[in-house]
């Protein structure tokens, strides 16, 4: 095992390693760009390098710097978090290069899986069913047509060379086809300098589930189950649960889809925690989108439903250890929601809330997790990504894991920020989330109908008493009127204090 | 002593010499007793007054000590509009000069946070009297980016 190992990341994904590592005895060594000096998981470890100026770019994307800081401070491996290196192939190899083990895939693989079209002709090759569509560009009508035909409408026209949403139309019947491709090519034309466009069938109303996947280097490679992953805003996942509710009526997809994700990684030889992932359709057909050759912001709902650590797993995988585990030990019980909690402000279109946490009051008790990266007093930067902890509850079953989610979202208090917490709120409570009628398009038509609070009489008297109360206690050298206060009783106290 | 505190857009009287029962029990965490109800309510100093979190609600509060009152200030001067930051970030684009003339709703200065970039809009139409704004530049909320006259 190792001894100490450096972490290439920051927030809540670095505190979550540091404890790791501290479970096993292992040395942490965080990093810092300027404006994360104070951060939570610089006080935690062990030892800290700081690596640059506060753009990420300039830091945490430094692979020069961060493997100095790593010889600097005799560390024998580099784990990478998610985002920022974790899926540079670039960095993997440097990291093996300069003799220091990555926490994750090797190159290869980051190189093969990660390509989307290298992974879509891996599992075709493999048997692993891919959303159907052209592999050649079909820009001209004739081709257009034709292919459209096979797939059946509906079809989603895509750009070839891009992504983003530019150059995507869907396309419902054969009498659009022909201006969609027109228009599509153009976009496409204007924003990827390429005018070819591929066609998709469009899967209506998907469920985006993916397969957690782990694998040491003696050729065991197993799946931990599913998570499923619908509640996405702007492509960016809000909340993710096991079992997919989708399993109340196809038991059988957990095996199937997890058989499909492993048959893959091992097609690509591919060691440590990655995730594969599908869409799937309302009668349980799932097809292969991309791979994942990370470890996910959302592995704790994976890790509270089965009982094992995915980050002692990588650990002991990348140290060249067996994982000690076969499929047929792997169990769920239960079930495990997780609410990702970012600085944001659902009241105005999710724009983000950077700012100083003015009061922080966590939740606790039975079944809940939470992973964090903030504290009372910080300042939560404006250079980052806008997750500030991930809320995870395990319950018995799913109704459970609602009420138990809804009650740690209200335990739950964050002020000098603006937050999701409402949102949550709201959502947990919505007929059709409870119900479990889930697909990728949910939270646009959530937000369309999320309920607005009327004022409250009651509610509205008690916060200006506060403020009043408040204002009154908080202005400079005012002396306080006896009178004004509630409570003798506090008055006296706070007099007995001063003394 | 009576308070007009105003809550969201709606007036609220309070009467401080007949308060319900509050214990400030941490800093700026209030547990308030209301006719056998607990509540837990949380205030934070915003722009404009004060932030309070209660039964899951965020209400934007302003309770001024009629004893002290500051003179009202206009936001800005007659016939000009100050358009401010509504959120911490950095400059990335000004798309209005001195002297351009702005619609409604046209986008004049984009600010990024987090990753998110959001094109901050003219209120009115008008012309640009002096930009304050730089790309490439941070502002803290409700600092001045621009200041548009009124035509």
């Amino acid at each position: 095992m190792f001894r100490k190992v450096l972490i290439a990341n920051r927030g809540e994904i670095a505190v979550r390693l540091i404890r790791a590592l501290r479970e096993l005895g292992i040395g942490s060594v965080a990093v810092y760009s300027d404006a994360d000096r104070k951060a939570l998981h610089v006080r935690l470890a062990d030892e800290a390098a700081h690596v640059g100026a506060s753009p990420a770019s300039e830091s945490y994307l430094r692979l020069d710097r961060i493997l100095d800081a790593a010889r600097g401070h005799g560390a024998d491996a580099i784990h990478p978090g998610y985002g920022f290196l974790s899926e540079n192939a670039e960095f993997a190899a440097a990291c093996a290069d300069q003799g220091f083990v990555f926490v994750g895939p090797s190159a290869q693989a980051i190189r093969s899986l990660g390509s989307k079209t290298e992974a879509r002709r891996l599992a075709k090759q493999v048997g692993v069913p891919v959303v159907p569509g052209t592999e050649e560009p079909a820009t001209h009508i004739d081709d257009a047509r034709r292919v459209a035909r096979q797939l059946g409408y509906p079809v989603m026209l895509k750009a070839a060379a891009g992504g983003g949403g530019k150059g995507m139309r869907r396309v419902d019947s054969e009498q659009e086809l022909e201006s969609a491709v027109r228009d599509a090519a153009s976009e496409a034309q204007r924003a990827f300098g390429s005018d070819e466009i591929y066609l998709e069938k469009l899967i209506v109303n998907p469920r985006h589930i993916e397969i957690q996947l782990i694998g040491d280097t003696h050729g065991n490679i197993i799946h931990l189950g599913e998570r499923e992953c619908s509640m996405q805003r702007r492509h960016q996942k809000v909340l993710e649960e096991c079992p997919s509710p989708l399993l109340s009526e196809k038991p059988e997809l957990r095996e199937q889809m997890g058989e499909a994700a492993v048959k893959l990684a091992r097609a690509a030889g591919y060691v440590n925690a990655g995730t594969a992932e599908f869409l799937a359709d309302a009668n349980g057909r799932f097809y292969f989108l991309e791979m994942n050759t990370r470890l996910q912001v959302e592995h704790p709902v994976t890790e509270v439903v089965t009982g094992r650590d995915l980050v002692h797993l990588q650990l002991r995988a990348a140290a060249g250890e067996p994982l000690g585990i076969r499929q047929s030990d792997v169990r769920w019980r239960g079930a495990a929601i997780e609410c990702r909690i970012y600085a944001e402000d659902p009241d105005h279109g999710f724009f983000p809330s950077p700012g100083r946490i003015v009061q922080l009051t966590e939740p606790a008790g039975p079944g809940v997790r939470l992973d964090s990266g903030v504290y009372q007093g910080w300042d939560v930067p404006l250079d980052y990504d806008p997750l500030l902890a991930k809320l995870t509850v395990h319950a018995p079953e799913r109704t459970a894991a609602i009420a138990r989610t809804l009650r740690a979202i209200e335990e739950y208090a964050i002020t000098g920020v603006t937050t999701n917490l409402t949102f949550f709120r709201d959502l947990l409570r919505d007929e059709a989330f409870v119900a479990g009628h889930l697909h990728t398009g949910f939270l646009d038509e959530f937000m369309a109908r999320r309920p607005r609070h009327p004022p409250d009489s009651r509610l509205d008297h008690l916060a200006a008493a506060v403020a009043a109360v408040h204002t009154l206690d908080t202005a400079p050298s005012r002396v306080e009127p006896a009178s004004v206060r509630s409570s003798c009783w506090l008055h006296e106290g706070r007099r007995f204090m001063l003394r | 002593m009576k308070w007009h505190v105003t809550v969201d857009t709606r007036v609220v009287e309070v009467d401080l010499t007949a308060l319900p029962d509050l214990q400030e029990v941490e800093p700026g965490v209030y547990s308030a007793l209301l006719e056998g109800r607990s509540y837990q309510i949380r205030i934070a100093h915003v722009r404009g007054g004060h932030a309070v979190d209660i039964a899951g609600q965020r209400l934007l509060v302003d309770a001024t000590d009629p004893h002290r009152a500051p003179p009202r200030r206009r936001h800005g001067q007659e016939g000009r509009t100050n358009i401010t930051a509504s959120m911490p970030g950095k400059v990335i684009r000004v798309l209005a000069n001195a002297g351009d003339a702005v619609k409604a709703g046209q986008g004049v200065v984009v600010v990024e946070a987090m990753k998110m970039q959001n094109e901050v809009k003219a209120p009115h139409a008008g012309r640009v009297a002096a930009v304050r704004a730089i790309a490439g530049g941070t502002v803290a909320a409700g600092d001045v980016l621009m200041t548009i006259d009124h035509e």
